[in-house]
């Protein structure tokens, strides 16, 4: 069994079916932090959560010389105040199909969720928040090695079952 | 750079996501749900336990980035960066830049060097919601 469990899978899905907004972190080499809100997000295997890269800009140059990122819940927090983080980075598709980080292989990973909007079209978004055009040019992918808590009383507790 | 009224009421009322990160570059995040906006301080009272688990990061790295939390993460894409200080109850950020996150052509985009009234032009022309329906 991987770190996620059926619980934290059943959240990190996309929003319009009951999923949830997630801030993405990522820190450049010289250690300032960037987060940015995400909702193309979804987990991956057992280890593994993965966020559409539509409009990442300062995150892919932070990956590209620090591979690291965590992930915040954002909407809704109600009982999940989760941190998950690990090795980060994008899965391009520039990408050979054969290329492989850790036990994800690029080509398997792109033919699921390399077309985010026609897999699940952001219907729900209302109009004066949703961008005009979605222009996919890869994945974002976070190993999941370690998850926390973010709740006041409890920041930084090891999250175990989706309990701190 | 002082945030703008919309900026002070979404964060203000529905608290914010803040990152730190150690010298080595590994983040740590805290999430409050209220903050207090003064000028261009965004001041953001501490558990004990919050206050732990980012002292280290913050005594060796002041850097830091801070968004919106709830539905404010989508409804009022801003990210704020700037340089810390930590006492046991409290964080004090000075803001020193100011980022549109919203999704589409204008992701990125930074508003604090456009100047006050611009970036509450920018703010007043995209969104109506200048605060919260709820929390």
């Amino acid at each position: 069994m991987g770190i996620l469990t059926d619980e934290i899978k059943g959240f990190i899905k996309v929003i319009g079916k009951g999923g949830a907004v997630v801030h993405l972190t990522t820190v450049s080499k010289d250690g300032k932090p960037n987060i940015v809100a995400e909702r193309f997000v979804a987990t991956y295997k057992e280890d593994y959560i993965i966020i559409a890269d539509m409009f990442a800009q300062k995150t892919k140059v932070n990956l590209n010389e620090n591979p690291v990122g965590s992930i915040s819940v954002a909407y809704p927090v109600s009982e999940h105040p989760w941190v998950f983080s690990g090795p980060a980075t994008i899965i391009s598709h520039a990408s050979p199909t054969d290329f492989k980080w850790y036990d994800v292989s690029a080509g398997e990973l792109l033919d699921e969720w390399g077309d985010w909007a026609a897999k699940e079209p952001p219907d729900e978004v209302p109009p004066d928040i949703a961008p005009p055009k979605l222009a996919q040019r890869g994945l974002i992918i976070v190993k999941v090695e370690n998850i926390y808590s973010f709740d006041a009383e409890k920041a930084g507790q090891k999250v175990e079952g989706g309990r701190a | 750079m002082e945030l703008t009224n919309r900026m002070n009421s979404w964060i203000s009322t529905l608290g914010v996501h803040i990152a730190t990160s150690a010298k080595n570059g590994y983040p740590r995040i805290i999430v409050t749900d209220t903050v207090e906006v003064k000028g261009e301080h965004i001041i953001v009272p501490l558990t004990d336990a919050q206050f732990e688990f980012i002292k280290g990061n913050i005594a060796e790295n002041p850097q830091v980035a801070v968004a919106p939390g709830q539905i404010g993460s989508i409804r009022a894409p801003y990210q704020f960066k700037g340089n810390a200080s930590l006492s046991p109850n409290k964080l004090e950020i000075l803001v020193n830049e100011i980022y549109c996150t919203k999704p589409g052509y204008e992701a990125g985009i930074r508003l604090d060097t456009i100047g006050f009234d611009a970036m509450a032009e920018f703010d007043e022309s995209r969104w109506t919601d200048l605060a919260p329906v709820n929390k």
